[in-house]
């Protein structure tokens, strides 16, 4: 906040006849802001290490041996650097087939979830009907409802229709357009999108679904990109649902197999094992991540400035 | 054909035709499954088959859904270009319409019925009534003691955690808010771990880092406390202090007595309420401020006080005096300063509650008899009454009168129960003297007599809540006739609830000490606060180590570690709204002299009150469901000391499938979800929203 004025660009000493070029150390902490820039820098890199080091550390200790793993553990770096670790892990079965088993429910809940909210909130936004917003605010209703006061019921509800030990109950209730949150985000962003479309296309003779598809859904895209790296952050790393309803070795997904390795009783633990898993793990998030984080900042800043 | 067209008969065909795709799925899923191996391989394609039946299922319900959407309109008279428009949204919204009430709306009624039940998976569901609530309430048994253990962490996260982790949030927002070069990349690293928190694979990578022995945050440690005497000495006073404070919040967590203890909090907050309200006028905000932090401590209380009364049943009544005579002093108070709308809420609040404990008085337990639901009855009366009265007609001078005749009577009986036999036989003088001044506290060689007898006659004692109100009353009626007499009763009464504070402190110390002398003379190991007692006999040695996972005093200083360290999200909704502060706004303050605390308190602050608002109840709300950090991170040493309410809700629903329980769990966390966000909202005050 302090230093918002300091940096305009403009040189200090504006007006008077500069006598001598200044040398470079100088130049240099002109041109990034003074001395107080640098102990913000410096502020900023040691939170970043803070923030960083986990993931760093997992890093590290996957491609260690055992005996570094469990030993003297100032040691961030291996000695070599093992990295049969990996390939031990990809000729593990129960490891792949988690793996496989995570991107096959991942993909069947995104395109089931974002087709149907895309759906549900054109209708909340750009369809005029008589109820409409009985039923939105029936919707906005449910945010206040916490999860936990379904969790129970629902596994009921599965119980009964002999779901339990399939992956049915992690896909399906996706189809439905789950999630009260992402369906306002969408919706908030279709009201953005000019009523002329519309109108032109009943023009044309064209029906709702055909402006939904034509339409609004390629103007959309900026929204629809939001909710999609939600949810796949949210369904590659949901660790209850899968945990309740999976309970087979051969359906777990990721989170589920490696929430079992916190278990492990042998000694010494092979911790290089259990990081080498938990960074193919986390790689596809980081990668979404860094090629979407546009679109997650946005989404976040947009719900807490618009709920707020 | 004409029958075909009629739209009662598409309705139908449509709904057979979705029920139909939903079977046919089923039976294509069923005989692929059987044929096929592996087993994952078979899942896999169960899970297409159904996918594909539910889209179908889907398409056709929401036209049909449509179709009734439409009829619905036509009943409704609507134009026949409006009934098109229904059909067409109706249409659209009926994914989320059919989704919610096959996978929200049914669910939660039969929860509801399943919370009066003694439901177990497999087994027939007996009506048991409210029972699972009382149980979950009431701390009974192993499983309500757990339930309560829970949310005492919660309340641990939210009363420790929360504000380290908005203190965090808005530092960092802070930071990456200046104008400087390559601020988008620290931003981005400070937001990495929320999409990895959420994950088992960085939190297993914490249980690895956090091992108490030799595991890398203790070795940095500890290498950095021996580099120089001043860290050696910090480090060493955070040890102490974390396994301070913690030991004696798992003790009051536990339910040990806290001896005169008790009277310390409200003392302290009516000497400071009261202290506030003598300085200024009534127009200042400050002041206004100050009742609002009484009422909302006062709203709480009052509803803790009812509950205790709800579920206590023939235990104590004069819980409904209290939490009466305290709703009274609401009343008058905002009766008298004019508060219409929260004058309503108070009366409102008061009868929902006195009407709550007179039904679970007369119909909800029929094994009482009438001598024991009499003192509730008359009780509720004594409240009930004046309360009554005071909701007809406008407020006046006969409803000021009444309400305090019923707070005084209500205080009177309470003191004389409590007090009566003392009084009797004028042994009222040591009590009096113990709560002022400290001293009255025989040290007494007998382990039972401290433990047990000694704060049974406290607990009724507190009465002490009833002067408050009684107070506050006096204050309220004082307001409006004798503005200067009211400002010496507010002085008089700080000055003798701060000597009360003073005085049950030192005595608590006391009450401390000579139990440790007893139970040393007895030679026999209490367990009254240990874990308090171990942790700060003395100061920690050279080879303490923060024992993080490992230890109940550590368990929750470890989780909220981790929630600061993954508190990006927030930060980025108070980065919007730093951003959405005129920087005009900092000009004009400098030009006016301002300092850069100033400009935070004054300015900034202020301005990013909404977002810090919504941090605030997102922040205490997840406190109560996180699930996954827990679930990696506990040991069988550190479970009780870690769960949430919703990892018990794990626990006792799908371990122990106790349904009906789980049931009760998830309505009670729903209700005090709710209550949080609608106090919260009801006083938000504070937050200051740019029109």
């Amino acid at each position: 906040m302090t230093t918002v004025t300091r940096n305009t660009g403009l040189p200090l000493n504006e007006g008077v006849v500069p006598r001598k070029r200044p040398g470079l150390p100088r130049r240099f902490l002109n041109a990034i802001g003074g001395w107080t820039a640098i102990f913000t820098y410096l502020i900023m890199i040691l939170a970043s290490l803070f923030f960083l080091f986990p993931l760093a550390w997992m890093g590290g200790t996957s491609l260690k041996t055992i005996q570094e793993a469990n030993g003297s553990q100032l040691n961030f770096l291996p000695a070599i650097p093992q990295w049969e670790n990996y390939a031990k892990l990809f000729a593990d079965e129960t490891f792949y087939r988690s793996y496989i088993n995570s991107i096959f429910v991942t993909a069947l809940v995104l395109i089931g979830t974002v087709t149907s909210i895309a759906v549900v909130a054109y209708s909340f936004s750009r369809l005029q009907w008589k109820g409409r917003n009985a039923v939105f605010y029936l919707m906005l209703g449910t945010l206040m409802l916490p999860a936990q006061a379904t969790l129970v019921p629902q596994y009921v509800l599965f119980h009964n229709l002999d779901w339990i030990r399939t992956f049915n109950p992690i896909t399906i209730p996706g189809y439905f357009a789950g999630g009260a949150a992402l369906i306002f985000l969408v919706r908030q962003f279709m009201l953005t999108i000019p009523k002329e479309l519309d109108e032109a296309a009943i023009v044309d003779g064209a029906n709702p679904l055909q402006i939904w598809w034509y339409i609004i859904m390629p103007l959309s895209r900026p929204a629809i990109a939001t909710i999609t790296v939600f949810l796949f952050v949210g369904q590659w790393n949901n660790l209850l649902n899968p945990l309740l309803y999976l309970q087979k070795p051969e359906l777990y997904t990721m989170p589920v197999y490696i929430a079992q390795q916190r278990a492990i009783t042998e000694t010494p633990i092979p911790w290089q094992d259990i990081m080498a898993s938990s960074v193919a793990f986390v790689v596809p998030v980081l990668i979404v991540f860094f090629l979407t984080q546009r679109y997650f900042i946005e989404g976040i800043s947009f719900t807490g400035s618009k709920e707020g | 054909m004409r029958i075909l067209q009629n739209r009662y008969v598409t309705i139908l065909w449509l709904a057979l035709a979705a029920i139909g795709s939903i079977l046919a799925a089923n039976a294509i899923a069923n005989l692929v499954v059987t044929t096929t191996s592996p087993v994952v391989t078979a899942e896999r394609y169960r899970a297409i088959i159904w996918s594909v039946g539910t889209i179908a299922f889907i398409i056709l319900g929401s036209v049909c859904v449509g179709h009734i959407g439409e009829a619905i309109a036509g009943w409704a008279k609507l134009s026949r270009a409006e009934q098109r428009k229904v059909f067409w949204g109706v249409t659209f919204a009926a994914p989320w319409i059919i989704g919610f009430v096959i996978f929200v709306l049914g669910p939660a009624l039969a929860s509801l019925y399943y919370s009066l039940t003694d439901y177990k998976l497999g087994e027939t569901p007996n009506f048991i009534g409210l029972e699972n609530y009382r149980i979950l309430l009431s701390g009974e048994g192993a499983h309500g003691r757990r339930f309560g253990q829970s949310m005492y962490n919660s309340f641990y996260y939210a009363l420790v955690g929360v504000p380290l982790q908005l203190i965090t949030a808005l530092a960092m927002a802070m930071l990456v808010n200046q104008a400087l070069r390559g601020m988008k990349l620290f931003r981005l690293i400070f937001y990495i771990p929320v999409i990895l928190a959420g994950g088992a694979a960085i939190l297993l990578a914490w249980r690895y880092m956090l091992a108490s022995n030799g595991g890398f945050i203790n070795v940095t440690l500890q290498a950095l406390a021996r580099s120089f005497f001043a860290t050696d000495f910090l480090y060493k006073g955070f040890i102490f202090g974390v396994e301070g404070f913690n030991g004696f919040y798992s003790g009051l967590a536990r339910g040990d007595q806290v001896g005169p203890l008790i009277y310390t909090l409200p003392a302290l907050i009516g000497a400071v309420l009261l202290f506030l309200s003598a300085r200024g006028d009534w127009e200042n905000s400050k002041r206004d401020r100050a009742w609002l932090v009484a009422e909302v401590i006062g709203m709480v209380l009052i509803f803790m006080l009812f509950v205790r009364a709800l579920i206590t049943t023939p235990v104590d009544w004069g819980m409904v005096l209290l939490a009466g005579s305290l709703a009274i002093a609401g009343i008058l108070l905002n009766g008298q300063r004019g508060k219409r709308g929260s004058l309503r809420a108070w009366q409102a609040f008061t009868l929902i509650g006195l009407l709550g404990v007179l039904l679970v008085i007369l119909l909800g337990d029929t094994t009482l008899s009438w001598e024991q639901r009499l003192p509730y009855i008359i009780g509720a009366a004594i409240i009930g009454v004046p309360v009554l009265f005071s909701m007809i007609g406008p407020w006046s001078r006969a409803k000021v009168y009444a309400l305090a005749g019923g707070l005084v009577i209500a205080v009177a009986v309470l003191f004389i129960r409590d007090f009566g036999a003392e009084f009797g036989q004028r042994t009222i003088v040591p009590v009096v003297k113990y709560v002022f001044l400290g001293t009255a506290l025989e040290p007494s060689a007998d382990l039972t007599w401290l433990l047990e007898s000694f704060p049974q006659s406290l607990a009724s004692a507190l009465w002490l809540w009833g002067a408050v109100a009684l107070l506050l009353g006096g204050l309220a009626i004082a307001n409006n006739r004798w503005p200067r007499a009211q400002r010496w009763v507010a002085i008089i009464g700080a000055v003798v609830f701060a000597l009360i504070a003073v005085g049950s402190f030192l005595d608590g110390v006391r009450y401390f000490q000579a139990i440790d002398a007893a139970s040393q003379a007895a030679g026999s190991p209490t367990y009254h606060f240990t874990l308090f007692r171990n942790a700060t006999a003395a100061w920690p040695g050279e080879n303490r180590v923060p024992l993080w996972l490992s230890s109940e005093l550590w368990s929750k200083p470890s989780l909220i570690l981790i929630t600061m360290w993954s508190s990006g999200a927030m930060m980025l909704i108070f980065l919007a709204a730093l951003k959405g502060v005129s920087q005009a706004l900092y000009e004009a303050a400098k030009v006016d002299g301002a300092n850069r605390t100033q400009r935070f308190f004054k300015i900034t602050l202020p301005m990013i009150s909404p977002a810090l608002f919504y941090n605030l109840v997102i922040a205490i709300i997840a406190a109560l469901q996180t699930f996954d950090t827990i679930y990696i991170l506990q040991t069988v040493d550190t479970v009780d000391s870690l769960q949430s309410a919703v990892f018990f809700l794990y626990t006792r629903t799908f371990r122990q499938l106790a349904i009906g329980q789980g049931s009760g769990v998830s309505w009670i966390l729903a209700g005090v979800i709710v209550l949080i966000t609608v106090i919260q909202f009801r006083y938000s005050k504070w937050v200051h929203y740019e029109v």
